[in-house]
């Protein structure tokens, strides 16, 4: 049984799409953010604020499509992701 | 006058320059100094600028000038008269000399020289003697007329005068005639001083007759006698005096007036008063200085020495006349006296022969009586006719008859004679005296005398060897050699070998009798026959006398030759040298054995036997002496030199010592000073004889320490008076020391006194007993004999200068010390010394005393030796360590140099065991195999020895049988008493290795009982425990912990201990250790469990008084419930250090009273905080407090409480056991919260959440901060993913393992899978070590430990 995964998917208006993901990404369900992703091209926001856990995995899924993501963290992401180095490659911040 | 004109003439000497320009030149031909013509002005500024001396004169009155130097040695007291006067008036005086001189140089321009010209100048105030060495040269005007001359000069008195002294010195001293009469030296020496009336115009030489007046004995300068009262008493005292003359016609001497003074000098004798007295008339031109008075002093001195060596040279001549006359009157007296000797002489010796004749038959002692009467008659008349030999040849009436005689005969018969004598002394005779081609004229009575002489001489003095006699011819006359291997002369004494009476003093000799005359009259004899002897000698190796007598009798007065009678027989006179010779030599006769002569008729028996030594060389002398005491009831033996009396004296001392003056080797005031030197013999009294008369020689003897003196002859009754007074006074002064040496030698106890010197001069018997060491070998100078040799024993000498220094006054006394006995074998002594003052004599001696402590030490060495080694094996606490310490030991016991034990178990090579050094059976050369072996092969505790280098011993090991080994120092000696010991020694250690071996034993089987009922098997997580059982000795304890997992997840903790040890406690443990715990299960609240429990163990023997900690722990909230009965209480200790006693429902212990309520208490124990339980063997220490101790185990927590929970409990067991080990038994519990986290799920990734949520709530009971907990949960989720990923590879579904555990500081977190991590496939990257990188960037130490069964991420991270 894979780790439990809500995605919903936004958009505000005329800006681009927001992917909100709540649970934790681990080996077992970052396929599932990945089709996630993957289903939404051009520019997309993932708001990772409701995620109490992301993995390399999680982060390679993000990596993958770096190039045209926004990533909202909370704070207790950041320094995981931060290690990653994922900020180099998109765009990351915290919670407006 | 202007300034600068003086200025510019008299600049060059300001000292002569003022005087000059004060000249008033105006009125001298000369003008003012300004108009001189610039010749004069350059004349002048050479003169003052020069330093030699110099004057010049100028113009038509040749006015006078001169410089600073001419002025200081020439001018004198004419200074500054003469400057600007005409010189003809400045030297008035010498004109006549000198004047023509200057004319000269005037008129013809030259300069003129004159060396040590004698000029009475007159510028000391009177006409004075001067030489002077001058030029004058002349000086030109500015024109180059000679218009003045200049005068440089040097003046020679002194040199002058000088040498004409020493001439007059050198004269007197150089008399070539040598010693002469008064008169004659005293002629010489005034026609000397006749060539020098210069300085003596006359002298007059007087000599003090007897009466102090004085006569006039030689005189110079044509003197005679003066009428003046000489200074008589001055002269008297030594000192010279100077004495004024009268214009009375003395003679001048050399000059035109006399002398004015004169200086009258003594002629000194030396230690004593003047000769007389010199008279030096004084050259009145020259002052009466120093030099001149010193001069006549010398001439003095010269003359009385001259005096003294006349009258020395009389002196003498008149005491060779003086000795002369006496050696004729001595010689006129020995012939008289040996007249008057030969009548008394002829009237004994011929009744002696007729009562020998007539008493062949009579009775031994009347026989023996006459011989010794006999042969000294003999001796006498011996001696007799030599001397009126030496005095008829003095006189030069030696009536002398030379016949031509074939002298090898005579020579070999005469040799021959003494044959006997020789063999007798063991000594080689070689006669080797042909005939020789021609015959020899000699008086055959002096030839005798000579050749008898140089034999007995040689025999004398002939100790081994040989002595040889050989006739030659050589260059022409006949040579006969004696020589001999005798002592030899020593270079010093052979000049005076010759010489009459003349004695080689202490010359080791047969016997010092001998007048000193026998090689006196040799060469006078051999002189007689115009022949020569000369000796040569080495000392040590002997002596050679040659004789050379001429052949023919050209040499010989033709008065005195006779007929030859042809025979070659020798005369009656040669009976005297062979008996006498032959009372040299040991064993001619026994004193001893000769029955004692009869008392003399009057005298008394001594009132106690006493015992006398009697000393003499003569061997008459000494039966005579022998017989006389002996008959007097003294206990005598006789020996024939000092040194072998002083050898008996030593051996035993006698009551009184009667002795020779005159003896060979040691003579008797040298035996008197040696007997006084020693103590024991300080106080025997001596009587000395001696031939020699006199005060002097009496006073000698007394004064060196004889108690009497005898001079010979003696009257038998007066020795014997003599010696029993000196006994019976001796016995009075002597009776305290005897009775003190009764008790001395009375003491069971050995008994010394040593000098200041440290060397013994007095001991008892006992002392001889336990040392071996007599009386006969005093003194004992130190180093002592009976001390051990350094060389072979080290240890023991060291062990003396301990034991002395401590002996010495104030140092303790009794040690035991080890001696040599006199028969090699070590003993032991106990000794004890004092010191003390001689009250005689104020110096300090040491007395002690000593007994023999060799039993005592073998004793005490056995004792120590067995209490060290049990002491050793009782430590032990297994067999290896039993035996280690039984070989340490046993090395430092015996001070080996190695200690080995080898232990031959059944099969295989022994086990070796060695302490001093390491070996190995392997290593060890055949040799000592082949040693140990042998051992083995021994009956058990039967030591062998290997010379002094080791010992060795078999005796049973519980493994096989042993061989223990001593490589031993190899300079200890072994004896019968090491064997005993080390046997003692085997035994015991046997003994002890069996005990050490079933300790060995018990404890295994102790040990395993204890671990099987202690506790549980499985401990909860987060939970350690340890246990020690005590040191000594082994038992199983009355201790135990519990854990009990209830079911509703809490757990039950229980420490107690039980009263007792052993068995019966075990028991007890057992039976309270289960039932805690099933009551535990029911109740679960501490404090009930402990009721219930009272009133079990009220019921259970043994169980009363248990200490019991109890507690309930819920491992989720870390809230602990507690009770302790009695126990100690746990000590919980905060991640920061703090500590807290959980003290707090504490009660009395088990069973004291039942159904009384127990207390129960509750705490929540905080994160990373640590648990200590624990029975008091941990904490209780003998004189201390248990707050101490559980002070100090808080501290051993509280130091390592960063450490793991495993690790923690060895530390503080270690820190907290004693130097000896745990004296109680010690069971601890430690726990820390929270306990770690233990999961293991399938490798699959669904199971990945369920993981995080358990670790996250183990984090959250470890209360850290948000972010750590995330950083724990993404390294721990990376690893887990990993194992999932690349774990599977094999086994799908395999197992990981993840654990979790808090220490105080750090997480430690472990994840382990069964499979192997893939290294990264390059088309991963960078995703596939994205995991990796994140594990290492959020731990602070990651450790990936890849092997076959799998992989195992070890990581940590910081949490303070």
């Amino acid at each position: 049984m894979a780790t439990p995964l809500t995605i919903t998917t936004s958009r505000h208006q005329n800006g681009p799409m927001t992917l909100k993901v709540t649970g934790e990404i681990d080996m077992s369900n970052a396929a599932v953010l990945a089709t996630a992703i993957e289903q939404q091209p051009g520019p997309l926001i993932v708001e990772l604020t409701e995620v109490g856990y992301v993995d390399s995995a999680g982060l390679s899924v993000l990596f993958a499509h770096a190039d045209r993501l926004e990533v909202v963290l909370p704070a207790l992401l950041a320094p995981v992701v931060a290690i990653a180095g994922l900020g180099a490659v998109a765009l990351v911040h915290g919670p407006q | 006058m202007p300034e600068s004109g003086r200025t510019d003439v008299f600049a060059a000497d300001g000292v002569i320059g003022p005087d000059l320009a004060a000249v008033d030149w105006v009125n001298t031909p000369l003008g003012p100094p300004a108009s001189w013509p610039q010749s004069l002005r350059t004349a002048v500024d050479i003169l003052l600028s020069s330093r030699f001396p110099m004057w010049l004169a100028w113009g038509p009155e040749l006015t006078f000038c001169c410089n600073g130097a001419y002025r200081r040695d020439t001018l004198g007291r004419k200074y500054p008269w003469a400057l600007g006067r005409p010189a003809a008036e400045v030297w008035a005086e010498i004109w006549d000399d000198i004047g023509p001189r200057i004319d000269t140089v005037l008129t013809t321009g030259e300069a003129t020289w004159d060396e040590a010209l004698l000029l009475f100048l007159e510028r000391s105030g009177y006409q004075e003697e001067t030489y002077h060495t001058f030029s004058y040269s002349p000086l030109r005007d500015d024109a180059g007329a000679v218009v003045g001359m200049l005068c440089v000069v040097s003046e020679d008195t002194d040199r002058v005068v000088g040498e004409r002294r020493m001439a007059t010195l050198r004269d007197l001293g150089s008399d070539p005639t040598g010693v002469r009469t008064e008169q004659e030296a005293l002629a010489f020496a005034c026609e000397q001083l006749n060539r020098n009336l210069r300085d003596l115009p006359f002298t007059l030489t007087y000599l003090f007759r007897a009466d102090g007046s004085a006569q006039l004995a030689g005189s110079s300068g044509g003197a005679d006698e003066l009428p003046v009262d000489w200074p008589l008493a001055e002269l008297a005292r030594d000192e010279s005096v100077l004495v004024a003359l009268d214009d009375i016609g003395l003679p001048a001497g050399d000059w035109t007036e006399p002398p004015r003074t004169a200086l009258v000098v003594p002629l000194r004798r030396q230690g004593g008063s003047p000769y007389g007295f010199l008279v030096a008339g004084l050259d009145r031109y020259r002052p009466a200085d120093e030099g001149y008075r010193g001069f006549v002093e010398l001439v003095a001195g010269h003359l009385a020495a001259g005096v003294a060596a006349a009258r020395g040279y009389r002196t003498q001549q008149r005491r060779a006349e003086e000795l002369a006359e006496l050696d004729q009157a001595k010689t006129a007296f020995f012939s008289n006296i040996s007249h008057e000797f030969r009548t008394p002489l002829t009237l004994i010796m011929g009744p002696v022969a007729d009562l020998r004749d007539q008493f062949t038959d009579g009775p031994a002692p009347v026989r023996e009586e006459l011989d010794v009467i006999h042969r000294n008659g003999l001796r006498l008349g011996k001696l007799v006719n030599t001397l009126l030999d030496f005095s008829r040849i003095e006189a030069g009436r030696m009536q002398a008859g030379y016949e031509p005689v074939d002298l090898g005969a005579i020579t070999a018969e005469l040799a021959s004679v003494f044959r006997s004598a020789i063999d007798k002394a063991g000594l080689a005779f070689v006669v080797d005296s042909p005939t020789l081609p021609e015959p020899v004229y000699i008086d055959r009575g002096m030839w005798e005398k000579v050749v008898l002489n140089l034999l007995s001489n040689a025999l004398k003095f002939t100790f081994d060897g040989s002595i040889e006699v050989r006739l030659r011819t050589e260059n022409g006359a006949a040579e006969l050699t004696i020589a001999d291997t005798g002592i030899g002369v020593s270079a010093e004494e052979m000049p005076r070998l010759f010489e009459r009476f003349h004695r080689i003093p202490n010359a080791r000799a047969r016997s010092h009798e001998g007048s000193g005359i026998g090689l006196a009259l040799v060469r006078e004899l051999v002189g007689l026959h115009g022949g020569t002897i000369v000796a040569d000698s080495t000392v040590g190796a002997g002596t050679r006398f040659t004789i050379r007598l001429p052949f023919g009798s050209a040499h010989l007065p033709a008065d005195a030759l006779a007929d030859a009678t042809g025979s070659a027989a020798v005369s009656v006179a040669v009976e005297p040298y062979v008996h006498e010779a032959l009372r040299w030599l040991p064993g001619e006769q026994s004193p001893q054995e000769t029955p004692p002569t009869t008392l003399p008729e009057g005298m008394p028996a001594p009132a106690i036997r006493a015992s006398v030594i009697v000393a003499d060389d003569n061997a008459d002398m000494r039966g005579y002496l022998t017989r006389l005491l002996s008959g007097a009831g003294y206990q005598v033996s006789a020996v024939a030199d000092g040194a072998q009396a002083l050898d008996a004296i030593r051996t035993h001392a006698p009551d009184l010592l009667v002795c020779d003056v005159m003896m060979p080797k040691l003579d008797g005031l040298g035996l008197v000073a040696a007997l006084r030197q020693q103590p024991r013999t300080a106080a025997l009294p001596v009587v000395l004889l001696s031939a020699r008369a006199g005060e002097e020689a009496s006073i000698e003897g007394l004064r060196v320490g004889a108690d009497d003196y005898l001079v010979k002859p003696f009257a038998a009754a007066e020795l014997l008076a003599r010696v029993r007074a000196n006994i019976e006074l001796s016995r009075l002064r002597g009776h305290h020391s005897r009775w003190r040496a009764a008790l001395v030698d009375s003491l069971q106890e050995a008994f010394f006194v040593c000098d200041e010197d440290g060397a013994v001069v007095e001991i008892n018997a006992a002392f001889t007993d336990i040392l071996g060491y007599g009386a006969d070998g005093l003194p004992y100078p130190p180093p002592h004999p009976w001390w051990p040799d350094e060389r072979t024993d080290p240890e023991s000498p060291r062990q003396v200068v301990e034991a002395f220094a401590g002996m010495l006054p104030g140092g303790r006394s009794g040690v035991v010390i080890p001696v040599l006995h006199h028969d090699g074998s070590r003993r032991w002594i106990s000794a004890t010394a004092n010191s003390v003052q001689d009250p005689d004599t104020g110096r300090t001696v040491v007395v002690g005393t000593f007994r023999d402590a060799t039993a005592e030490h073998y004793v005490v060495r056995r004792e120590t030796a067995l209490a060290a080694l049990s002491t050793s094996l009782s430590r032990a606490a297994s067999l290896p360590e039993a035996l280690t310490g039984a070989l340490a030991e046993l090395r430092e016991l015996w001070r080996a140099r190695r200690v080995l034990a080898a232990v031959f178990s059944s099969t295989g090579p022994p086990e070796l065991t060695s302490v001093g050094s390491h070996v190995t059976w392997a290593d060890m050369p055949q040799e000592h195999r082949d040693t140990i072996n042998a051992v083995r092969e021994r009956p058990t505790l039967s030591p062998a020895g290997e010379g002094t280098t080791g010992i060795g011993v078999a005796l049973e090991h519980p493994a096989g049988t042993m061989v223990l080994w001593l490589d031993l120092d190899e300079r200890r000696p072994l004896t019968d008493q090491d064997e005993l010991l080390l046997s003692l020694l085997a035994g015991h250690l046997a003994q002890g290795l069996s005990r050490a071996h079933q300790i060995d034993q018990h404890r295994e089987t102790a040990l395993a009982l204890q671990r099987a009922i202690l506790g549980p098997a499985d401990l909860p997580d987060g939970f350690a425990v340890g246990y020690e059982p005590a040191a000594r000795p082994l038992q199983v304890g009355g201790d135990w912990y519990d854990t009990v997992p209830l079911p509703d997840g809490r757990i039950g903790i229980v420490v107690g201990d039980c009263v007792g040890r052993g068995l019966a406690a075990a028991a007890v443990m057992g039976q309270l250790r289960s039932a805690c715990r099933a009551l535990l299960l029911q109740q679960a609240s501490p404090a009930r469990t402990l009721m219930a429990l009272d009133n079990f163990a009220a019921g259970v023997p043994g169980a009363l008084c248990t200490t019991v900690f109890c507690g309930v722990l819920d491992p989720d909230t870390g809230t602990l419930t507690y009770s302790s009965a009695g126990h100690p209480p746990a000590i919980l200790t905060g991640a920061d250090g703090s500590r807290k006693l959980l003290d707090e429902a504490n009660y009395i212990p088990l069973a004291v009273r039942p159904e009384t309520r127990r207390p129960e208490a509750q705490w929540t124990l905080p994160p990373h905080a640590t648990l200590l339980m624990y029975t008091d063997g941990l904490v209780e220490r003998r004189r201390r407090s248990l707050t101490d101790g559980i002070d100090a185990a808080s501290e051993a927590v509280r130091v390592s409480r960063h450490i793991a929970l495993d690790d923690l409990v060895t530390a503080v067991m270690a820190r907290l056991a004693p130097p000896e080990g745990y004296e109680d038994d010690v069971a601890l519990l430690l726990y820390r919260h929270p306990a770690p986290l233990e999961l293991t799920f399938p490798a699959e990734s669904s199971r990945l959440a369920a993981v995080r949520k358990s670790l996250r709530d183990w984090l959250t009971k470890c209360e850290l901060p948000t972010q750590t907990m995330q950083n724990a949960l993404v390294a721990v989720g990376e690893a887990c993913a990993n194992a999932i990923e690349h774990g599977s590879d094999h086994t799908a579904g395999a197992a990981v393992r993840l654990r979790a555990e808090a220490l105080v500081d750090d997480l430690h977190l472990t994840v382990s899978d069964s499979g192997s991590w893939r290294p990264p496939r390059p088309d991963e990257a960078p995703t596939r070590g994205r995991g990796l990188t994140l594990i290492r960037a959020l731990t602070e130490d990651v450790t990936i430990t890849r092997g076959r069964h799998g992989t195992v991420v070890d990581m940590r991270m910081g949490i303070s």
